[in-house]
């Protein structure tokens, strides 16, 4: 698994990813960390197949007790079908989720851990040094999905919005921004149904501070290409499965 | 795969086995419920005459609502051993994955903080066994209680064909109650002692990674 600090000053980001032993049949996925002081926040934790990879990653940068909180932007088996490996390996932590999918994300397995709903409007995680937004990205591409914003070091944790289909030996930044629109289009298109709920996200969005935008899935953004993709999205038409099938 | 991970797969299927077994007894032990609140009818009609048979009718219900809420404990049971199992599974995966990341992070700062979390798995699995083995042992003697109760309504069928010999008015009828009764009890026989057959091999595992 490899680590990548995105941001280091009073506390820090990590990015887990392009894991080489991960196997070839599974979609590779970005996991990040925060570490603030004495608490950690683990994001889109990953599926079963990266957990013991992703575990070891961490114990190099924090301890297991340390990471007090989880967050699970939706749904999904490549964002937190480890949760049942997670419940055992730190029952005392708690797990911020849509508050509609929590029916739904029992499935994978949850004895210790406490679910935290996150309300439609959004919320807050608060790490004691640090406290991050939870911004509403509904239908981007779950029908609960929230994206975390961290005020002061100016990252946005993306999810699937700016994923790219990307393999194990890809770079960790975006280095040319219109080559890159290629491994991200048909995602987006496909993947997110709602134009509607894409414009709406991204006026939310174009007022936040962005200095690095990370996505679930691919490249990472900085610096001017946050809002060279902010824009190249907005002309993006998506959700055309519908439209190519009429 | 692990010895457990294949041990566990095949307890989950003889357990899943002793329920499909149950399954059936169950429709049967409704069926022999029903044919004894008839024969219950019938005894009535017949008055006087029918008294001695009576008691028969009595027991026979008896023993068929006995069959009824045996077979649902012991479904419960079962259920409870499937349960149990696929926790100890869930447990032992966790383990098996905590083992792997320790052994390929041995340079890991904090790799010591793991340890807590793997002691509370081990106790957990212990605990699981002692838990699986106990809910065993209730099992068998369930099923025991079943197959006496099956012997005693086979002797209950022999003795009330005896006694509807006496009440020639509705021996047709009552005979055929005491045949029900005794094909029934012999079926559920039959399927108790699979269901054993099926604990026996559970029990078999859990023992080979005792």
């Amino acid at each position: 698994m490899k680590v990548t600090k995105i941001f280091d000053k009073n506390h820090q980001w990590f990015m887990f990813g392009r894991d080489p032993e991960k196997p070839e049949s599974i979609i590779d996925t970005n996991q990040y960390m925060i570490v603030a002081g004495e608490r950690a926040l683990l994001m889109d934790p990953g599926g079963i197949e990266v957990f013991a990879p992703m575990l070891g990653a961490i114990l190099h940068h924090a301890r297991a007790d340390q990471v007090t909180d989880l967050f699970a932007s939706h749904q999904d088996p490549d964002i937190i079908s480890s949760l049942g490996l997670w419940d055992q390996a730190l029952p005392e932590a708690k797990l911020h989720a849509p508050w509609i999918w929590e029916g739904f994300i029992r499935h994978f397995g949850m004895n210790n851990i406490e679910y935290v709903g996150i309300p439609d409007e959004g919320s807050t995680i608060d790490l004691g040094s640090l406290t991050l937004e939870l911004i509403p990205a509904h239908y981007l591409h779950a029908s609960g999905n929230y994206h975390v914003y961290d005020p002061i070091g100016k990252v946005l944790m993306s999810g699937d919005v700016g994923a790219a289909l990307e393999t194990p030996e890809g770079p960790i930044y975006v280095d040319d921004f219109e080559e890159h629109t290629s491994r991200m289009k048909m995602f987006h298109q496909r993947w997110m149904p709602s134009n509607r709920a894409k414009n709406d996200w991204i006026s939310r969005v174009r007022n936040l501070d962005i200095e690095y935008m990370a996505p679930q899935h691919g490249r990472v953004f900085k610096g001017d290409d946050v809002t060279r993709f902010l824009d190249w999205f907005e002309e993006l038409e998506v959700g055309t499965a519908v439209a190519n099938n009429n | 795969m692990t010895t457990l991970t294949k041990n566990n797969e095949d307890k989950l299927v003889a357990l899943a086995s002793i329920a499909a077994e149950l399954h059936t007894v169950m429709n049967v032990a409704y069926g022999v419920s029903l044919a004894a609140k008839n024969a219950k009818v019938i005894s009535a009609q017949a008055g006087e005459k029918g008294l001695g048979f009576q008691p028969i009718t009595d027991f026979i219900d008896e023993i068929s609502q006995l069959a009824i809420n045996g077979v649902s404990t012991i479904n419960d049971n079962a259920l409870k051993l499937s349960k149990i199992s696929v926790h100890e599974q869930r447990s032992y995966d966790a383990y098996q994955r905590f083992q792997s990341v320790i052994k390929k992070n041995k340079d890991a700062a904090y790799i010591g903080s793991l340890a807590p979390s793997m002691v509370r798995i081990e106790n957990h699995m212990i605990d699981s066994f002692k838990d699986f083995k106990n809910s065993m042992k209730d099992l068998f003697v369930l099923l025991e209680d079943m197959d006496k109760h099956m012997l005693s309504a086979r002797a209950i069928a022999s003795v009330s064909r005896v006694v509807t010999s006496d009440t020639q008015e509705f021996r047709s009828k009552l005979d055929v109650v005491a045949n029900d009764l005794d094909d029934a009890a012999i079926f559920i026989k039959e399927k108790v002692s699979d269901s054993y057959e099926h604990l026996d091999h559970v029990k078999n595992l859990t023992r080979k990674h005792a």
